[in-house]
């Protein structure tokens, strides 16, 4: 898991600021902005979502939105697990949760290419 | 100066008679504007002299007092002793091995300093002629603060990863090798990152901060170890792209 280690962390803290920081403020707008009218309704209609989705970079983002937070919990858990002394199974463990995090990730990837038709 | 009354109490282990480590109390008269440091000073001096401890300049530079007081690494010479209760527990660094009382055993943590090669690696040495090596302001400001550190341990002895995963490099180390990394006259970077990234690195930091939390000189060994983390994964990707240099 070593040589993986900065690609990993990569992922992980790509994935906490989405998670911590950009996620809010999405959750902020659409949900609460949109449910209060703060935001026009409008904005958020169905073709211009799915536009947006649909597009090269809109694709991309809705990918590292769901994916990346993936890798941040991942990484979060495996530590948590090596912090309650669970040093020695690090790599069974670490695998199996960057593994449900891959899987994951490929899902999302493949849900947003269905997006594409 | 107002003089009052404190018990100091202090863990004791002497290896050739005690199995455990025990604590002795002293109620001595401290002074408002002594530090943890005096207070045990004067228990050497006017109340028992088999008392053991480290300590030597007396003005945070040395870096030789560190202690646990009531629970956490402290600098007892920069320590006040009002800003404590009537009753002061010193207990030696946790994460050391203990010598005797107060005094922890340094080898371990000495030996993790040299394994991240803390000096300037230059392909080629500077001949005289070529003058001084110019650095801008901006290029020290990379690394000033991080070279502040005066050794005392207390980064080692707060970090939660260093007491559960042994071979970890600890705070200090991991923050003088990026310190190095980070400086314009040093051409080792490939090298330390190859340990960065190795068992015991910059990885296993989960960053709990603690380290900063602690240090007595701001240097921030949490944020060099983050810093160092971002640098290995851009060095990391750029590798796809450019073949990387081999390491002399």
């Amino acid at each position: 898991m070593l040589k993986l280690e900065p690609v990993i962390w990569g992922l992980f803290s790509g994935g906490m600021m989405i998670g911590g920081i950009l996620l809010p403020v999405y959750i902020l707008v659409v949900a609460l902005g949109g449910g209060f009218g703060v935001v026009d309704g409008q904005a958020l209609g169905y073709d211009r979502v799915f536009a947006l989705a649909t597009n090269p970079i809109g694709s991309l983002v809705l990918v590292a939105a769901a994916a990346l937070p993936l890798w941040g919990g991942a990484h979060h858990l495996r530590h948590l697990w090596i912090d309650f002394g669970g040093l020695k199974s690090d790599g069974l463990v670490g695998g199996l949760f960057y593994g449900a995090a891959l899987v994951g990730s490929v899902y999302a990837v493949l849900a947003v290419l269905r997006l594409h038709g | 100066m107002s003089e009052v009354k404190k018990t100091i109490v202090v863990t004791r282990f002497d290896p050739d008679k005690d199995e455990v480590p025990k604590t002795q109390s002293y109620e001595i008269p401290v002074q408002d504007d002594w530090k943890v440091l005096e207070a045990l000073n004067y228990i050497k001096d006017n109340v028992d002299p088999t008392l053991s401890h480290r300590w030597s300049c007396r003005m945070a530079v040395c870096g030789s007092c560190g202690m646990n007081v009531n629970g956490e690494p402290k600098l007892t010479c920069k320590d006040p002793i009002s800003s404590y209760g009537d009753t002061i527990e010193v207990a030696p660094l946790a994460n050391f091995p203990v010598v005797r009382d107060l005094v922890v055993e340094l080898e371990g943590f000495m030996d993790k300093f040299k394994a991240v090669k803390p000096w300037i690696i230059a392909a080629k040495e500077r001949a005289a002629e070529e003058g001084t090596h110019r650095q801008s302001p901006d290029e020290l400001a990379d690394f000033k603060s991080f070279s502040m550190c005066i050794n005392c341990m207390l980064c080692y002895s707060a970090c939660p990863v260093v007491s559960n995963e042994p071979d970890f490099l600890g705070p200090a180390a991991l923050a003088l090798g990026h310190r190095y990394n980070q400086d314009s006259r040093d051409e080792g970077a490939d090298e330390r990152n190859e340990i960065f990234r190795d068992e015991g690195g910059i990885f296993s930091c989960s960053y709990a901060n603690e380290c900063t939390e602690v240090c007595p000189k701001g240097v921030n060994p949490s944020g060099a170890i983050q810093q160092a983390k971002l640098n290995n994964v851009v060095d990391w990707a750029k590798s796809f792209v450019v073949p990387r240099r081999k390491s002399s």
